[in-house]
């Protein structure tokens, strides 16, 4: 190899120690892009599995799921948890357009969660007051962690499913310090319920 | 006569009964609106705290007791909403109450956080840029050396390698 072609290696090899050398300052400077971005939201079972959920709930009885979050948001977040009440008829959050379901929340949780991190509580719910008349049944009260709401909920007998069909559902909002407003997060998971016996 | 004073009498007792159910009925509506205003106080309070949280993290403040500390007014104002929607408008002030003084806490304790950690950071990164220039600048020095000395090593071998030349 001629001088020229050494001098090239060199100067090659200066670049490239450049470089190296100087890659901590310029991770401070040259923001890359991170990863997806998105915060999960589970409901497991009494026994913290995903198995064994409640569905035929009879009035008077405690049922229990463990609900939990998680965030990947890449910085903490401020997460409401709303939990609604609703029948087969009902609407669900729709989630082509990231709009909630309608129906009035009845208990909700406040809390953050610093990144890669999960957020997890028990739940315990039962219902009373209930009736089945027939076709017709309705939970009147329907108490979440020794909360009682008055909900007056009817549903008909499902004959598809064979159900009187109520559900439990778990909408996740966030709150977003640009806005500086909490928004539906377009996530949702759903407990469907079976009222078999009045108590 | 008679009939006029009936009217009147009429007139007077339907007014009272109006004034008794505004009576009983504005207390209820007033406390609910009270209620509600301070929900509204309390979660933009709780709001407030969250952002000024995430600014100091984002400035590089390790947030993790700021957030347990906020996790507690959050959590009293969550049990403040649920109280209302049972319509238990006392729980909902007092927890709503207790929930304000911890937000301002935090909302307090993050700004000097946040104002040590862009100090920190600030510094660690000029510390770095002035550790890279020197490295950068010893590692290019080096570099020249024994660029020359190659250099050097390179031409003497190719003038020994050269045939000599005699003069006849």
């Amino acid at each position: 190899m001629k001088l020229e072609g050494y001098k090239l290696v060199f100067v090659a090899v200066g670049l490239i120690g450049v470089l190296l050398i100087a890659s901590p300052a310029l991770a401070g400077v040259i923001r890359l892009p991170g990863g997806e971005q998105f915060s999960e939201l589970y409901l497991l079972g009494p026994d913290n599995m995903a198995a064994n959920y409640p569905f035929n709930i009879a009035a008077g009885q405690n049922y229990s799921v463990y609900v939990g979050v998680g965030n990947h948001l890449g910085s903490s977040a401020y997460y409401v948890l709303y939990v609604k009440f609703g029948n087969q008829t009902d609407q669900m959050p729709n989630a082509t357009p990231g709009t909630p379901s309608i129906l009035q929340p009845l208990y909700e949780y406040r809390f953050s969660i610093q990144d890669s991190m999960n957020w997890e509580s028990p739940l315990t719910f039962s219902a009373s007051n209930a009736s089945i008349s027939g076709n017709n049944s309705q939970i009147n009260t329907l108490q979440i962690n020794d909360v009682a709401f008055n909900v007056d909920k009817p549903a008909m007998w499902d004959s598809n499913s064979t159900t009187f069909k109520y559900q439990l559902l778990f909408e996740l909002w966030t709150y977003n310090s640009q806005s500086s407003a909490i928004s539906y997060n377009n996530r949702y998971v759903n407990l469907s319920l079976n009222l078999t016996k009045t108590g | 006569m008679v009939s006029r004073c009936k009217l009147s009498s009429v007139s007077l007792l339907a007014i009272l009964a109006l004034s008794i159910c505004f009576l009983n009925v504005y207390p209820a509506v007033a406390q609910a609106d009270q209620t509600a205003s301070k929900l509204q106080v309390a979660s933009s309070a709780v709001e407030h705290a969250f952002s000024a949280v995430l600014d100091a993290e984002k400035a590089g403040a390790n947030v993790t007791s700021l957030l347990d500390q906020y996790n507690g007014a959050a959590d009293l104002l969550a049990q403040a909403e649920n109280a209302y929607r049972t319509g238990d408008n006392h729980t909902a002030v007092n927890d709503a109450d207790a929930a304000l003084p911890i937000a301002q806490q935090v909302t307090t304790a993050a700004q000097p956080a946040q104002e040590s950690a862009s100090t920190s950071a600030q510094t660690a990164f000029w510390t770095t840029v002035a550790f890279t220039v020197e490295a950068a600048i010893v590692f290019v020095l080096v570099l020249f050396l024994v660029w020359r000395r190659f250099k050097r090593s390179y031409i003497n071998s190719l003038s020994d390698a050269k045939p000599e030349v005699n003069s006849q």
